[in-house]
């Protein structure tokens, strides 16, 4: 059994990605009690996936490592992972919380040695890499995983690589009986950073996504210009492994559109901007770079970045929606049709690759929230006071790039800290 | 003290750790080298049992100097936690065994590494004090809020709400800043729809009416002094009443100035009335009052109006703003808006090159502002000329690809924001003892000359390093931290609003929240005698030896935060609320009296001298590696855990920033031996990503100078080799130690072995 | 150049938006458009036209009025629907189009000899007669449209598959005299009428 100590002083954060780490991070740093539910099995949410920021081109992964080494050293937060919340009844101050664990089938007292891994054999789609690569049905999420512990695929028990993966655990750390747990947990205030997720490319019919093998999402691109992912930094096209070098990037593949999402993603236009550097990185002068855009969002001091990749990439910046994707049979090339809106050009442009800037949509659909909000038409969170203390924090709240998350987190933090000092009667 | 240590060795055997090595020679190393008291081996140390049996040393056995030899110091983190215990780790999972080919012919270098990294673990664990909490401080919970615009006052409501008082200074008559001669703001609840009250009367109201809440108008910051936890600040009233006030920590909400739309002669403002700003616009909007607006030249109804986007921005014509606003996009919708409610058939034409609206309530606005029939063209203006009581505004239109033109009554130029901030402390060479080029590549670094930026302070900061917030680019005090957006180079200080970043009134109140929560935590933070971020809960802070100061003030110039001030007598006052123990001031030493209780001179150099340097004859070099434990150990950590080989000649030892690194360790490991030095630190330049901003360009300053030491000492410059170093390098990191294995094995070991 | 059109200029002036908001079936749509041209790259008949319909929002929008009416590109939709389904912001523009066509020929602007706006009229006419469409007449005067000549040699080629309609019954030649008619063909009529008074008052109203 999980034992958690949280009282009407503790706050809840719902979301263990970079706005739920910060806003948990921050509450706890000022000596608040905390309790940080997570999803997935460890931290850092989406960002974990991002090879670099914009507009810094710096590695999220340092600052995932500062932020899980803040987490590491602060008493005052406890991480659950595989953790959902069921319910949420009660009022500012006194809400309980009926939270979900789902089964790790691997102890705390796990080393990360590897052992379990090497043991088996069965494989699945990994998911951090979005499919691109394939993982074991042991595994360790990635290599900054906080925390730093193995899980088994739930798809695995019962079978004879369970039973593998349990014997070759030296430390006695593999739990085949582990049916997870339920726990209600009383807490003063909840911060609510549950994020977003890639809108399902499928649905974008005309782009081909399901059907022509060059035709990849962002989120994909992502991983593939990361060197630890699954092409090791290599940008390759996936239907045959030919260099990537003249690559279009297709905005509001999903945003902006009243058939997918309504609202802006605000984020994709800055993350085709920073993508557009990776093809130019790999292939200077022979990049050849193509972003089909309706308005380029890079907004107020993101300009400059927006300035610098026009003056270092090179990239040709088309203002049309493209109208559909073909792909041409013989050299597996998509082809985007379409009209450049800017003077009427019709066009039929071959590449070698193309980026779809996926839209992020809210990780919880509207219908499916434990609790009743205020959510907008679009499914995010808004800054209702009939909400009580439950606060959104991040993605939740709008579609947000890192930094204003960020932001956004800090001051749900200190919402909460506000409920809970009035519980404790600090305001005396 | 020493007398008081008692130092306890676990050695775990876990993790293959007790198949690859002879764990018994380690542990007869640890007590015989490494002077522990008592040294224990576990086959599990992380486990309950492992971590019990060191806690029943601390309990039982006076234990308070633990050397724990096992995973990476990164790993297992929450397991080893002893407080009041002062802890070294050493690792022999990342840095030996998993960084080491598991082969017979490996074996001998593969045990020496891990005897040297229990010898270094025991060096650093023997020369380590335990970090005491100065005491001197108790909560303050007082935060100063400078500015009373929409930003001030919600900072202000935020501390009050959070049981914390909040003083407003404001150098104006009244509250409300510019946002108080909006007339309706862009909506911030859905349904995106209608401009809305702007809510500036209801803050103003609620923050006069806060117990907590004190409020001084046309008042300034004469002068603050002091740190968090106990800032001293000096309020002058125009009255010429001063009033003096000690806080906590300081908000910085000085908001912007608007663009100067004379710059703009090209869309004819100032040639007629009728051509106005975005914020001019406000003020006819609350003339009118629901009622038609006029133009001012003649009090027309206004049937035809033209909002010129990016008016003087997005541009690098001089004189123009380089960035984007950001608000103008929303503000100019939400004044079309104005006309077409009180008057459904008046033209409203935006002409804009991107319109940026994002998010969900951007984009819901701005399709509500099409159904009101709002047109938006895309096109660049190249002039707007008045004549025959119209305007003609000249434009390209984008989309036809033709250059055309449209009358209107009324031109509206959506104009920019300025930051309303100090004189940067970096834009100018510090001072004249400062040598050339460091003033020289801050001013290249930071210096944007086309903006103007007021250069009156706004918090004059007795500081050392300058009055004011040092500035990111184009004059705004924002953090260059995406994951740590309130972290500025003054601690305790928190900027917010536009004078950080362009922004609306919706995300400054936002902002204010997140600036309010770091002045909060800052207050606590130096109530514990606790370092705030990214140190948070280090409550080791700098001390100095006096007698050995030689006032030579490299300290107070190199510390990135400027928590260095001088006292009367010339000596460094280290402010230990204003210090982020990133430990550049200690590199900085020539003298090296700067140490941190666990973390000085002395506990990496006795680690460099701990290591058996085999003689010249060995054919086993010997290399150093100085890695910042930010990036670069962690890049190394991730490198073992993917099997990437380490030259096993190589001993790395954790930094808390490169800008820690005395140049002496480096003189005294070449001395005694070494035959290589790698020095990885984070990326210095514009984007750095250095945690505590300068210290790895101080630490490559410094370093700059090695090779002259290397020359005097007669050794090959090509001995110390200094890097920067992303924490996803785990390929290359590798491969620049390995590389300096190669470049000793050409030039041959070092002749200073004994 | 009608009457009417002059009216509505005098009207609108230049407030052509307001004009085909006001008069153009789903004009009202026009303000909609973000100009992403997804309409026009998903348009079949795409190259074929002088404007898109994108490029045409715009004009309408730039108060290109003349130049709109009388262009022959809304006369080039063939109701494939597909900018429709893309179209981001939801704007009906096959019908923006049709209705747009319909508009200007009301107004007299539509160009002379467009060979869709000649079937439209055919099939109109063809339509209103009986209240359903006489497949065989309107396939002949589909063929004689351009002139006797080209009439006969159209209607050579198309010798082949008429005769199989027949022979399956699909067309019944004696169709040719008269044809029948829906039920209560007066009914309809009335209502066509009715239809057309209502449409022209609203014209008219729009006019001033």
């Amino acid at each position: 059994m999980t034992e958690v100590i949280a009282t009407n002083e503790t706050i809840l954060v719902v979301g263990g990605g970079i706005s739920g780490m910060t806003a948990a991070l921050e509450a706890a740093e000022t000596g608040k009690q905390v309790v940080l539910l997570e999803k997935r099995p460890y931290l850092g949410g989406r960002v974990s996936q991002l090879y670099k920021y914009f507009p810094k081109l710096c590695f999220p992964t340092c600052g995932l490592e500062i932020n899980q080494r803040r987490a590491k050293m602060n008493p005052a937060l406890r991480i659950l992972t595989l953790a959902e919340v069921t319910s949420v009844e009660g009022e500012p101050g006194n809400y309980r919380v009926g939270v979900h664990i789902s089964p790790r089938y691997v102890k705390e007292n796990c080393t990360a040695c590897g052992d379990c891994e090497r043991a088996v054999s069965s494989e699945f789609d990994d998911e951090f890499n979005y499919g691109l690569s394939k993982r074991k049905g042991a595994y360790l999420p990635h290599r900054m995983a906080h925390p730093l512990r193995y899980v088994l695929d739930p798809r695995i028990i019962g079978s004879e690589d369970a039973e593998k993966a349990k014997a070759a655990c030296k430390y006695d750390a593999i739990d085949l009986d582990d049916s997870g747990e339920d726990l209600t947990l009383n807490v003063g205030a909840v911060i609510w950073a549950t994020g977003w997720q890639p809108y399902d490319a499928n649905r974008i019919q005309p782009y081909g996504y399901d059907r022509i093998a060059n035709v990849i999402t962002s989120v994909e691109f992502e991983r593939m210009a990361d060197p630890s992912g699954p092409t090791g930094g290599r940008l390759i096209r996936p239907s045959d492994g030919k260099e990537a070098r003249n690559v279009a990037f297709i905005q509001c593949a999903g945003s902006r559109d009243h058939n997918h999402l309504l609202h802006c993603s605000r984020i994709c236009c800055m993350a085709t901007l920073k993508q557009t550097t990776y093809v130019a990185d790999a292939w200077g002068d022979d990049a050849d770079i193509s972003v089909y855009y309706i308005d380029i969002r890079a907004i107020d001091r993101f300009e400059d970045f927006y300035a610098k990749v026009r003056e270092t990439t090179r990239a040709r910046f088309i203002k049309s929606k493209v109208a559909k994707i073909e792909e041409n049979k013989a050299n597996g090339n998509p082809v985007l049709h379409g009209v450049d809106t800017e003077g009427y050009h019709r066009y039929a442009n071959e590449h070698d690759l193309v980026v779809l800037a996926i839209g992020m949509q809210p990780s919880v659909p509207s219908d499916q929230f434990p609790v009743k909000l205020a959510l907008n038409e679009e499914g995010f969170i808004e800054p209702a006071p009939e909400n009580g203390a439950i606060f959104a924090a991040g993605v939740a709240s709008d579609a947000l790039d890192v930094n204003r998350a960020v932001q956004h987190a800090t001051g749900a933090a200190l919402k909460a800290v506000q409920v809970v000092n009035r519980v404790a009667g600090q305001e005396a | 003290m020493a007398d008081d240590k008692k130092f306890g060795g676990y050695i775990c055997t876990g993790c293959g750790i007790g198949e690859r090595l002879d764990t018994d020679q380690l542990e007869q190393i640890a007590l015989r080298e490494g002077k522990m008291n008592l040294c224990r081996q576990h086959p599990m140390l992380c486990s309950a049992e492992g971590v019990q049996m060191i806690q029943d040393d601390i309990d039982n056995e006076g234990v308070n100097h633990v050397m724990i030899a096992a995973c990476s110091r990164r790993a297992k983190v929450e397991a080893f936690n002893f407080p009041r215990v002062a802890l070294s780790r050493a690792n022999l999972r990342e840095g030996v065994i998993w960084s080491r080919p598991d082969t017979e012919e490996n074996r001998e270098t593969t045990q020496e590494k891990a005897d040297d990294y229990v010898r270094m673990g025991c060096a650093e664990v023997r020369f380590m004090e335990i970090p005491e909490p100065s005491g001197e401080q108790e909560l303050n919970k007082h935060i100063l809020v400078v500015g009373g615009g929409v930003t001030g006052m919600q900072a202000a409501l935020e501390v009050a709400e959070a049981g914390y008082n909040a003083t407003i200074v404001e150098k104006a008559a009244q509250l409300g800043g510019h946002m108080a001669q909006v007339y309706r703001r862009v909506p911030t609840r859905s349904p995106y729809v209608d401009p809305q009250d702007t809510q500036v009367a209801d803050l103003v109201s609620r923050v006069m009416s806060n117990e907590r809440i004190t409020v001084y108008t046309n008042a300034r910051v004469a002068q603050s002094s002091g740190a968090p936890g106990r800032f001293s600040v000096e309020i002058a009233r125009e009255s010429g009443e001063t009033l003096n006030g000690s806080f906590g920590a300081i908000i910085q909400a000085s908001g912007f100035k608007p663009y100067d739309a004379n710059n703009l002669p090209e869309f004819a403002y100032g040639k007629t009335p009728d051509v106005v700003t975005n914020l001019e616009l406000e003020r006819l909007a609350r003339e009118a009052d629901g009622g038609p607006i006029k133009r001012p030249s003649d009090g027309k109804e206004v049937q035809a109006v033209a909002f010129v986007q990016c008016a003087g921005q997005r541009s690098d014509k001089e004189g123009h703003l380089p960035y984007c606003s950001g608000f103008c996009c929303t503000t100019s919708i939400k004044q079309a808006m104005y006309f077409k409610q009180q008057n459904p058939g008046c033209d409203t034409t935006v002409l804009f090159t991107d319109l940026r609206t994002p998010g969900a309530p951007g984009e819901d606005f701005y399709r509500a502002a099409q159904r009101k029939e709002v047109t938006f063209s895309k096109g660049e203006v190249s002039e707007v000329v008045s004549a025959d009581g119209e305007l003609r505004v000249k434009f390209k239109d984008l989309i036809l690809n033709e250059d055309t033109e449209m009358t209107c009554d009324l031109v509206v130029l959506a104009t920019g924001q300025v930051p309303n901030t100090g004189p940067d402390p970096y834009a100018a060479p510090l001072e004249a003892e400062d040598e050339e080029e460091e003033g020289g590549e801050t001013a290249g670094e930071e210096a944007t000359p086309q903006v103007s930026v007021s250069v009156e302070s706004i918090l004059n900061l007795d500081y050392r390093q300058g009055t004011d917030l040092p500035h990111l680019r184009h004059g705004f005090v924002d953090s260059h931290f995406i994951c740590f957006p309130y972290e500025t180079r003054r601690t305790g200080i928190y900027a917010a609003g536009p004078c950080r970043r362009p922004m609306d009134s919706a995300q400054a109140r936002d902002d204010a929240a997140g600036a309010a929560m770091k002045a909060i935590q800052a207050t606590v933070h130096a109530a514990w005698g606790q370092a705030v971020h990214p140190r948070a809960g280090d409550l080791s802070f700098p001390r100095f030896r006096k007698e050995g100061c030689t006032q030579c003030k490299r300290c107070t110039v190199e510390c990135p935060f400027g928590a260095i001030n001088e006292d009367e007598e010339r000596y460094p006052q280290f402010n230990e609320a204003r210090c982020r123990r990133c430990g550049t001031c200690m590199g900085a030493c020539p003298v090296r009296v700067i140490s941190f209780a666990n973390y000085s001179i002395d506990t990496v150099g006795q680690q460099i001298k701990a290591v058996d340097v085999p003689d010249e004859y060995s054919e086993k070099p010997r290399i150093l590696v100085l890695a910042c434990e930010n990036d670069a150990y962690p890049a190394l950590d991730m490198a073992a855990m993917a099997g990437e080989e380490i030259s096993p000649w190589s001993r790395v030892v954790p930094v808390r920033c490169l800008g820690s690194v005395s140049l002496s360790w480096i003189t005294d490991s070449l001395n005694s031996g070494y035959d290589g030095v790698v020095l990885m630190g984070c990326r210095k330049d514009d984007d750095y990503q250095c945690h505590f901003v300068r210290g790895s360009a101080m630490a490559h300053e410094r370093l700059s100078k090695v090779g002259d030491t290397l020359q005097q000492l007669n050794l090959e410059t090509e001995r110390v080799a200094v890097y920067e170093v992303a924490i996803t390098d785990t390929k290359r990191a590798p491969q620049l130690i390995n590389d300096m294995a190669k470049t000793v094995d050409e030039i041959g070991m070092s002749p200073f072995k004994f | 150049m009608s009457e009417l059109n002059q009216q509505m200029i005098e009207q609108y002036r230049t407030r052509f938006l307001q004009e085909v908001e006001a008069n153009v079936e789903e004009g009202e749509w026009v303000k909609m458009c973000m100009q992403c041209g997804v309409c026009s790259g998903s348009c079949p008949l795409g190259k074929h036209w002088a404007h898109p319909p994108q490029e045409i929002f715009m004009m309408i929008r730039a108060g290109k009025r003349e130049e709109v009416l009388t262009s022959d590109s809304m006369w080039m939709c063939t109701s494939c629907y597909n900018c429709i389904v893309r179209c981001p912001r939801g704007l009906p523009i096959t019908h923006i189009m049709h209705g747009l066509a319909t508009y200007a020929k009301r107004l007299g602007l539509a160009p002379k000899n467009q060979p869709t706006a000649k079937f439209a009229q055919l099939f109109w006419d063809n339509l209103v007669k009986k209240g359903r469409v006489n497949e065989l007449k309107l396939g002949l005067s589909l063929y004689f449209m351009n002139g006797f000549g080209e009439g006969i040699k159209v209607a050579m080629k198309q010798q082949a598959i008429g005769l199989g309609m027949l022979r399956t019954k699909r067309m019944n030649p004696m169709e040719v005299v008269g044809g029948h008619a829906v039920k209560d063909l007066d009914g309809f009529h009335k209502m066509i009428r009715k239809a057309q008074e209502l449409e022209d008052a609203r014209i008219k109203q729009n006019a001033g």
